[in-house]
């Protein structure tokens, strides 16, 4: 269990957390969303003992952090949004020295270099690796210690959608290893597919945190999105229309809802029953729309 | 984790050809450049007057003093009267008139302290030449007076030993261009230092190394052994430019006096003051631009103040006082005596451990900058 209490942390005038509390299951994924500026990075860079708070107190696995932050590094591993990795050496260079300053046993060596598909591109300097490669590359470097809890900043920034899903797939993989991951990323259907749990930073402050399941059944987001090709028949049905081509509709009329659009032959684009809504729940909780 | 982080350092400090260049062989060429360029300011061998001498008295005694003239290494006859820097007439009745006196016409070039430098060779000869004309005028009279005056020796070698201050003697060009540029070539690792630092700082790989554990003590004492295996690697290099290359090109060879253990120590203390001002460069720039313009600016300076670029014993009063707080300076001063006086390792100890405290306080100074720089999110 990671369990945050009341931190504060202001740099300047500006208050980047203000008294935040939050707790995080042993073993979950864990996302943490919130526009650029409100805290996320802050607080990863706190829970990694990069940063000093100002006041409040962190728990990690039973580790107190102001009192025990060689052990917490110890546990930890944080997968920063920018690459964080010598270009110059290669990939085997990067990662056997970032192996030997942990200490890192042969067996989680080798499971950082499988789990992100490393072993043909060892002797490739990494400022040759493609941008998908690259990102591999600034995760394993982070398996290699077997932390109990990586936290991901952002990794998926910059990347082709298929290294990004394999990327997300690898991410899941990791609770079979029995490992916390925190995860912040300003897309959402990137939270929607890996995570088991959310939590709403905005200003420093906790919005909301809750299951993906209870959001998705809380009484805001019980409607679907239905895009359909446009038709002008659309207008005379009584349905609520978000624009001439989106309907939204309530879950338990959604059955009704398709058999009426298959009769006028109206054709469905696309039924989305989470991202739009886990999208749009986050800028109504934030009031904001740059995410 | 030590052995693996200096190896890091070691390949990303040897895939850099540029810094490697730098390094390398600016500090060479320097040295080969700057030792035959100044070849004949510093030599003896400029030393040299061209003159024509017309003997008017064709006496024993005029012909005593062309003789020694023409034995004198710095004095050169020439047959043009015209492209004489020195145009010397003997009168008429010089061994009989003690009175008569030689006329002496100056090139209008000449500098006042180059006339002078003449006129004292000049006068040592026509002395010697009178001594020897009053020994024999006096031999049938006093066998024993003519003996001494004969055997009088009135040149300056014998008249008094010179003794050099603090026992420094001036460099040759090689003596003084070997460790001026040894010097400054050591300084050079600011550049590819400072790049590097800079690098882990916006590569998060810092970060990164901060959160595993590696201590601010670790990162910067890591970083500092290749580069000091490099200004070991450079004097050596350089010092074999000194004695090997330069001599093809008839200039002096270096010659080295002193013990190689005061090389090596002077070599170490250098070494840990230029990886020192270049950790606090490095740690306090914001960019790499930055480090390196403020980097070049402070090498040319305390390499103009330090005796560098103008040998120390060329500037007034004042800028020697000066120069005494460069650290290239005492680098130097240390390597001078080692070559020049032949100086060990116990001579130069003084120099040793004002450079060996400035490193060791830039470094000081550094790594608490690097810690609150770490402590702020970097």
């Amino acid at each position: 269990m990671i369990k945050i209490s009341n931190v504060t942390k202001t740099y300047g005038a500006k208050k980047a957390l203000d008294n935040l509390s939050l707790e995080i299951k042993e073993g979950s994924i864990f996302g943490l969303l919130g526009v650029n500026g409100a805290g996320k990075t802050t607080l990863l860079s706190i829970l990694n003992a990069l940063v000093e708070m100002d006041s409040g107190e962190v728990e990690i696995f039973g580790h107190s952090l102001s009192k025990e932050k060689t052990k917490i590094k110890s546990l930890s591993s944080i997968i920063p949004q920018h690459l964080a990795f010598y270009e110059n050496l290669s990939v085997g260079e990067n990662l056997d020295f970032f192996a030997k300053i942990q200490k890192a046993s042969q067996e989680d060596y080798d499971k950082a270099v499988s789990v992100n598909a490393l072993k043909e591109l060892m002797k490739q300097k990494a400022s040759t690796l493609s941008g998908g490669q690259k990102r591999r590359l600034n995760i394993a470097i982070g398996l290699l210690n077997n932390p109990k809890v990586i936290y991901f900043d952002e990794p998926t920034v910059g990347i082709d959608p298929k290294s990004r899903n394999e990327i997300l797939d690898s991410i899941k993989n990791y609770k079979n290893f029995g490992i916390t991951v925190v995860y912040t990323s300003h897309y959402m259907n990137e939270i929607e597919k890996i995570c088991d749990e959310v939590a709403i930073i905005s200003e420093g402050k906790l919005v909301e945190q809750n299951t993906l399941e209870n959001l998705f059944l809380s009484k805001d987001n019980k409607s679907v999105n239905i895009e359909v090709v446009y038709s002008n028949i659309l207008k005379e049905l009584n349905l609520k229309l978000l624009d001439e081509t989106n309907i939204e509709v309530p879950k338990e009329q959604l059955c009704e809802l398709l058999a009426t659009l298959e009769e006028k032959n109206i054709m469905i684009k696309k039924i989305d029953y989470g991202s739009t809504n886990l999208e749009k729940y986050f800028l109504k909780r934030t009031g904001v729309e740059d995410v | 984790m030590f052995s693996a982080m200096i190896k890091k350092e070691l390949l990303l400090v040897f895939r850099d050809k540029h810094a490697l260049m730098a390094l390398f062989v600016l500090p060479a060429v320097f040295i080969l450049i700057m030792s035959v360029a100044m070849r004949d300011q510093f030599s003896s061998k400029n030393l040299e007057f061209s003159l024509f001498v017309k003997d008017l008295d064709k006496t024993s005694m005029s012909q005593e003093i062309i003789k020694l003239i023409t034995n004198d290494k710095h004095l050169v006859q020439i047959k043009e009267k015209g492209d004489a820097q020195f145009f010397i007439v003997i009168p008429e009745n010089y061994e009989q008139n003690s009175n008569e006196i030689l006329k002496l016409n100056v090139q209008k070039s000449l500098k006042e302290n180059e006339i002078e430098v003449f006129k004292s060779l000049l006068s040592e000869h026509i002395l010697k030449a009178r001594f020897h004309y009053i020994s024999q005028s006096i031999e049938l009279y006093s066998g024993k007076a003519s003996k001494i005056l004969a055997n009088l020796e009135i040149s300056s070698d014998k008249l008094y030993k010179v003794k050099y201050k603090n026992s420094k003697k001036l460099p040759n060009a090689t003596q003084q261009s070997v460790p001026a540029w040894i010097v400054f070539g050591m300084f050079f690792i600011i550049i590819p230092m400072s790049t590097i630092y800079i690098n882990e700082r916006k590569q998060n790989t810092l970060m990164r190394l901060n959160s595993m554990n590696v201590s601010v003590f670790a990162m910067t004492f890591t970083k500092s052994i290749p580069y000091f295996l490099i200004n070991q690697v450079q004097v050596w290099i350089m010092i074999g430019v000194g004695v090997f290359l330069v001599p093809l090109f008839d200039t002096p060879a270096l010659a080295i006096n002193g013990s190689v253990l005061a090389i090596l120590e002077i070599a170490t203390g250098l070494s840990l003051a230029a990886i020192g001002i270049s950790t606090l460069i490095a740690v306090s720039a914001s960019s790499s631009e930055q480090a390196t313009t403020i980097g070049g600016i402070l090498n040319l300076l305390l390499g103009a103040v330090g005796g560098v670029m103008v040998p120390k014993f060329i500037m007034p009063e004042s800028m020697q006082t000066i120069a005494e707080y460069s650290p290239m300076a005492w680098g130097l001063d240390g390597f001078l005596d080692i070559f020049l006086s032949g100086a060990n390792t116990q001579d130069v100890f003084i120099d040793f451990i004002k450079l060996f405290v400035f490193g060791l306080v830039c470094l000081g100074i550094s790594m608490i900058i690097l810690q609150i720089r770490i402590k702020k999110g970097l």
